[in-house]
């Protein structure tokens, strides 16, 4: 069995230590960090402690050393963000920690993407995000797009204030299966029930999976505007867009 | 010894206004007041005031007939003009995007980079926002004087939203901490004119909103940015202070009854018995019943029950947690009036005042 003393970073050996309590979630990052470099440990260390310029200047040295950027994507730039997003679920850390690191992770991501997208490694799935109509707050949304994308999927974003037509016309446009829709006020949750009606009266709602999220929404809620699942922060909402993406390969 | 020559006070007696500001203040009430703090307004009550978003928010004499709905058509003890949250980001020249009849209004460009860059205008409180919120409280004050008016102010932590931008906001709190409490200082200003401009206008109370809820930040950030700020504002302010923060905030209540406010408008989130528990009578209680499942999914009997599990744990006054989705149910809000009638009337045992079922003994509804 992995011990916790197999991974070199003593950042990432006290993050796991301290704030990681479910037994599948140590073993799983033990796991992960003992087999990742130290160089890629460094890289997800700096993104937990949101260090962009660190993590930016670590990402460029190791492609230059021939580290292959699938690799420091996952041992690195998402492994670190997956503590971050325990610690998050936990009550360890709120959304300005979050942020921050998610600023360090776009660091990295921007030298990464380039060359994903150059070498054709083919994305999960694909998913239109935008929070519903009347509602212009996007940290959440910006958040799980993040993760989304560190997660290996290609994101589409409307943005803010989105119409039922204007994710209609995304999905046409992107033939894209995949919907997740965010609210932040209660006076604007109605409209994501308007989004899936619409998505009905065009005769695509059997075609695609409303995910939902949002800090005023609910499972139950999820379930009554006729959703396909509800994520309760980032990390649930790429747990549930991997699921939901079987579904709709299917 | 004659017979007594005046009507004896029982029942209903007080009037709303002298109830709610009563009940704010954790006083005698004849009965729980069941209020609107955030906006009760439905595309129902547009039909019915003949006034409708987004031109209510920015007409007085609108916005004055559909705010008085919430006293005349669903018989609650306050009415609030404010209904959005621009007043003072649009008055401070933030970009506002003023919705539609079934939208609500929001700020849809950030304008500020640099503390050091903002000034209160000087023309700020004739501004189209202030000057459409102060006329309606006016009217309102002549039409209802025995009515409960509720002002609104976003803090300047909430401002600070709006002006700055939330993520950048919340990121200088970890990146560039003085540069938060820099904006906090400078903007602090804009809102207590806000304040007292209400309050000068004939608000009977300011409900003051400053969203540093758990979903967003931690206690300590509440403890190390807004404490102090906070407790300033209760010397300044000039009349009884109701704050408001959106959803989660159990863990923080204790520093929010020792900021001072006189009460804490809460939101469903919160379990109202342990927000009792932890309040104490520090500071009253208004909430919090919720508002997608209960006021908006649900029927009138739902809000019914909801109302009595909140009123049943001793809280001050009901009221939705939060402004209702448009497209809510007047049938349904109107559980909110009904709710607390029933509960007073079987709370009140010398017929005059309410006395609450102590926190063990529960309550029979």
């Amino acid at each position: 069995m992995v011990q916790l003393s197999g991974i070199a970073n003593e950042t990432i050996r006290a993050e796991i230590e301290e704030f990681l309590e479910r037994p599948e979630e140590i073993e799983r990052n033990v796991e992960l960090f003992s087999r990742a470099s130290p160089a890629m440990q460094d890289i997800a260390a700096a993104l937990i402690e949101g260090d962009n310029e660190t993590v930016d200047r670590l990402t460029v040295a190791a492609l230059a050393d021939g580290v292959h950027a699938l690799e420091i994507m996952d041992d690195g730039l998402i492994a670190g963000m997956g503590i971050v997003g325990i610690k998050f679920r936990e009550g360890y850390v709120f959304v300005p920690e979050v942020l921050v690191s998610a600023r360090a992770m776009k660091a990295g991501m921007a030298h990464i993407e380039p060359i994903l997208a150059a070498s054709g490694v083919e994305p999960i799935g694909t998913v239109i995000m935008g929070t519903v109509q009347g509602d212009l707050h996007d940290i959440g949304k910006n958040l799980c797009i993040m993760m989304l994308r560190g997660g290996g999927f290609t994101v589409i974003d409307l943005g803010v204030n989105t119409s039922p037509d204007e994710f209609l016309a995304a999905v046409k446009d992107s033939e894209a299966r995949l919907i997740g829709m965010s609210a932040l006020l209660t006076t604007t949750m109605p409209n994501m029930a308007r989004t899936v009606e619409a998505f009905k009266d065009a005769g695509l709602r059997e075609q695609v999976r409303f995910m939902v999220g949002g800090a005023p929404v609910t499972p139950e809620f999820g379930e009554e505007v006729g959703s396909d699942g509800y994520g309760k922060d980032a990390l649930a909402c790429v747990a549930l867009a991997k699921q939901l993406a079987l579904e709709v390969r299917r | 010894m004659t017979e007594q020559q005046y009507p004896r006070l029982s029942g209903e007696w007080m009037t709303p206004r002298r109830r709610f500001l009563s009940a704010l203040y954790g006083g005698r009430v004849d009965k729980v007041p069941a209020m609107t703090l955030s906006s009760v307004i439905t595309l129902e009550a547009m039909e019915i005031a003949d006034a409708e978003f987004p031109e209510a928010h920015l007409d007085a004499e609108k916005m004055a007939r559909l705010a008085a709905t919430a006293h005349e058509n669903l018989g609650l003890d306050t009415v609030m003009p404010v209904f959005h949250s621009q007043l003072e980001a649009d008055a401070l020249d933030a970009s506002t995007w003023w919705g539609t009849k079934d939208n609500w209004p929001a700020v849809d460009d950030h304008v500020l980079t640099d503390p050091e860059d903002f000034k209160v205008p000087s023309d700020y409180l004739e501004r189209r926002s202030f000057k459409a919120a102060l006329g309606a409280i006016r009217l309102l004050r002549k039409r209802y004087p025995d009515v409960g008016i509720v002002g609104k102010v976003y803090g300047a932590w909430s401002v600070g939203f709006h002006m700055v931008g939330i993520e950048n906001f919340l990121m200088d709190t970890i990146l560039d901490p003085d540069k938060i409490r820099r904006y906090l200082e400078v903007l602090l200003p804009a809102s207590m004119m806000s304040a007292h401009a209400q309050l000068e206008a004939g608000a009977d109370a300011i409900m003051w909103c400053d969203h540093a809820n758990r979903e967003l930040v931690s206690p300590d950030m509440y403890r190390d940015f807004l404490l102090e700020m906070h407790q300033q504002i209760q010397a300044e302010v000039g009349g009884p202070s109701i704050l408001h923060c959106c959803g989660e905030t159990t863990d923080r209540i204790d520093y929010f009854a020792e900021a001072g406010w006189d009460c804490f408008h809460f939101e469903s989130q919160v379990d109202p018995v342990k927000a009792k528990e932890i309040a104490g009578d520090r500071m009253s209680l208004f909430g919090n019943i919720n508002n997608p499942t209960i006021l908006f999914s649900g029927n009138y009997e739902d809000c019914y029950e909801a109302c009595m599990t909140v009123l049943n744990a001793g809280v001050q006054g009901v009221a939705p947690e939060g402004s209702v989705p448009l497209g809510t149910k007047m049938e349904v809000l109107a559980a909110l009036a009904d709710s607390a009638r029933d509960y007073s009337n079987a709370h009140r045992p010398d017929g005059r005042f309410v006395v609450h079922d102590p926190p063990e003994a529960g309550g029979d509804g």
